[in-house]
C-alpha cells in the first residue's frame, strides 16, 4: 500500500526532521515533525512563520492561443477579471453544479495558465480539461515536475527577503525569481541544478496569514527548503505539516475538498457564490448554479463554536437545540489552537431557518453538545495585511 | 519509545503501576505519540466505580479522540486534576506527571494477567 504512495522531492528531508506521515490524496505527506506537533506548528505560523510542503498539490499547464478563454467557458470564476500576474481562486463543477474540485489558477499570459489542483483531483481535472478541448490547447499535467513549498505567517515577508526573493506584492498576485540572482548560499545554489532555474513566488495561502507559496522545479526544491529553513531561523520559522495547516484553514472557514466541497455539495451550499462568474455566458454547471441560487440552497455552511468542551468531528449529526431533530451534519472539526475550543464547518438545512448566534446540539458520540451558529471565519483574516 | 519495565500494560495502550493499595494508571508513551497534541481529558470522579476492559474516560487530540480503558477492576480513588489545565503533560511525561486516575481494585487483581514491558514492545511493534 504504502509503495503505491508518491512521495514529495524533499521525503528524505522530512524523514531527517523526525516527520510523521499521512496519505493525502495519493501522497505520503508530513502531518507533523518531531520536535513540533500540531499546536506549536500552529502558533508558529499565526504568530511568526511556518514553512509548509504542499508538493502533493497538482500542477496542471494550459498553454496555447486562447487558453484563458478556453478555461473561461469551463471554470466558474470569471478569468477575465484578472490579468497577467494575478492568481485567482476558481472552480471545477460538473453540468449538475457539484464540485469536482477547486484550484488556483495562474494567469501568466493570455496563452498560458498554471493551475494548482488538489492532489487526489489533479488526474481528473486534467481529464475533463482534455475532453473536448480544441487543437492547439495543450493540457500538461505536471503534477511530479513541481514542487510547491508554502511560507505563511507573519514575518513570512521577511524570510523571503533575507533570501532576496520577491515579498511585498499584493495578495493574489505572483512574481517569479531566478535561484541564481537570490540569496541561496553556493552550496544551495549547486544543489539547485543547472543556472536559471526560475521559481514563481505568488501571495497565497491556505491559512489566513500573510504568505508566500513557491513553485519551483522539483530538482531544485531541496536546495530551497534548506535555505528556507536556514533564512527562517532567526524569525521563528518550524517547518509545518498538514495537521497544522488543516487546523489553521479550518479556523478562517476554508472549504476542503472531501469535506465542505464534493460532486454532492455546490458552490451554492458551501457559501462560495463569490468565485462564481454568473454574468459569463458559459461555464460548467452554469445552468444548475443558476436554478439553485433563484431558488434558494437547500443546505448551507455555516461555522460552529463549542459553548461546552466538546470537539466536534466529520460526519457527526448536527440537532436543533430543543429536539433530536437532525437538521445538519459536520463536514470539519477540530480544536482551535487559537481559541482553545471545538470549532467546526457544517452544512446545515436552510429550513431550520438557523442564522449567527443561534444555538445548536452537535451529537458528539451519544453527548450532546451545544454549539453556537456562527459566519466564519473563526479567527481574523490577515492574508491582505 | 520508552516502555519502563516496571509497569505493566494493556493491549489498548494503558499502563499500570504495580504496588501495594491504589494503583496508578496512564496512557503509554507510544499512545500519546500516535494521538499527537493532546488537548481535553475526560476523567472519572473520585468514587466511580470501574470495570476492568469498560472506558473510564478520553483523551482527545487535535485531530482525534481515544477511549480509556480501565486494566482492572475497581474504585477510582484518585484523579489527576493538573491534567484539566494542562492536558500537555500526557504527551512530556506520560509516566510521570502525566498520569491520569488511581484504581483501588476490588478483590485479589492478578497483574500478571496484563503485558510486561518485552510483551508490550512486540505488541507496538507489530502495530
Amino acid at each position: 500500500m504504502d509503495s503505491e504512495l508518491r512521495q514529495s522531492p524533499l521525503h528524505d528531508r522530512h524523514v531527517a526532521l523526525g516527520a510523521k506521515f499521512a496519505p493525502f490524496g495519493g501522497w505520503t505527506m508530513p502531518l507533523e515533525y518531531a520536535g513540533g506537533g500540531v499546536l506549536r506548528e500552529h502558533t508558529a505560523v499565526r504568530e511568526a512563520v511556518g514553512l509548509f510542503d504542499v508538493s502533493h498539490l497538482g500542477k496542471v499547464t494550459v498553454t496555447g492561443a486562447g487558453a484563458v478563454a478556453f478555461l473561461n467557458a469551463r471554470l466558474s470564476n470569471d478569468l477575465a477579471k484578472v490579468g497577467a500576474g494575478q492568481a485567482q481562486y476558481t472552480l471545477c463543477c460538473d453540468e449538475g453544479g457539484g464540485v469536482v474540485d477547486d484550484l488556483i489558477a495562474y494567469r501568466f499570459a493570455d496563452d498560458h495558465v498554471l493551475l494548482i489542483p488538489n492532489a487526489a483531483n489533479a488526474a481528473e481535472v486534467v481529464r475533463r480539461l482534455r475532453a473536448g478541448a480544441p487543437d492547439g490547447i495543450v493540457i500538461t499535467d505536471e503534477h511530479e515536475a513541481y514542487a510547491v513549498l508554502a511560507v505563511q505567517g507573519p514575518r513570512s515577508a521577511e524570510v523571503l527577503t533575507a533570501l532576496g526573493l520577491p515579498a511585498g506584492h499584493p495578495y493574489l498576485t505572483f512574481r517569479t525569481a531566478e535561484l541564481g540572482e537570490t540569496g541561496l548560499s553556493d552550496a544551495e545554489l549547486n544543489d539547485a541544478g543547472p543556472a536559471g532555474v526560475s521559481i514563481v513566488v505568488c501571495r497565497t495561502g491556505y491559512t489566513g496569514e500573510h504568505g508566500y507559496e513557491l513553485v519551483v522545479p522539483a530538482g531544485s526544491a531541496g536546495a530551497l527548503w534548506d535555505a528556507l529553513l536556514r533564512a527562517g531561523e532567526p524569525y521563528g520559522l518550524r517547518p509545518a505539516g498538514l495537521a497544522a495547516r488543516d487546523t489553521l484553514r479550518t479556523e478562517m472557514g476554508y472549504p476542503l475538498h472531501g469535506q465542505e466541497l464534493s460532486l454532492g455539495i455546490t458552490p451554492v451550499q458551501a457559501g462560495l457564490t463569490w468565485a462564481v462568474g454568473w454574468d459569463k455566458p458559459e461555464f460548467w454547471g452554469r445552468d444548475a448554479l443558476l436554478a439553485e441560487k433563484a431558488t434558494g440552497p437547500r443546505r448551507r455552511l455555516w461555522g460552529l463554536r463549542a459553548l461546552d468542551r466538546g470537539i466536534p468531528r466529520p460526519h457527526m449529526p448536527v440537532l436543533a437545540p430543543d429536539s433530536d431533530t437532525v437538521i445538519g451534519e459536520v463536514t470539519s472539526g477540530t480544536f482551535s489552537p487559537t481559541l482553545k475550543v471545538g470549532i467546526a464547518l457544517a452544512l446545515l438545512d436552510t429550513s431550520a431557518g438557523l442564522g449567527p448566534d443561534a444555538e445548536v446540539v452537535v451529537d458528539i458520540r451519544g453527548r450532546r453538545s451545544r454549539m453556537q451558529v456562527t459566519r466564519p471565519p473563526f479567527v481574523r483574516s490577515s492574508v491582505r495585511t | 519509545m520508552q516502555v519502563p519495565t516496571e509497569l505493566r500494560y494493556t493491549s489498548e495502550h494503558e499502563w499500570v503501576r504495580p504496588g501495594d493499595g491504589p494503583l496508578r494508571i496512564g496512557i503509554t508513551d507510544y499512545a500519546q505519540d500516535a494521538l499527537g497534541d493532546i488537548v481535553f481529558v475526560t476523567l472519572p470522579e473520585p468514587g466511580t466505580k470501574v470495570q476492568a476492559g469498560r472506558p473510564l474516560g478520553e483523551v482527545e487530540s487535535t485531530k482525534s479522540v481515544s477511549e480509556i480503558y480501565a486494566p482492572v477492576s475497581g474504585t477510582v480513588t484518585a484523579r489527576n486534576d493538573a491534567l484539566t489545565d494542562n492536558p500537555e503533560l500526557i504527551n512530556t511525561d506520560p509516566y510521570g506527571e502525566g498520569w491520569l486516575v488511581e484504581i483501588e481494585p476490588s478483590g485479589e487483581v492478578d497483574l500478571d494477567d496484563l503485558l510486561d514491558a518485552p510483551a508490550y514492545e512486540e505488541l507496538i511493534e507489530a502495530d
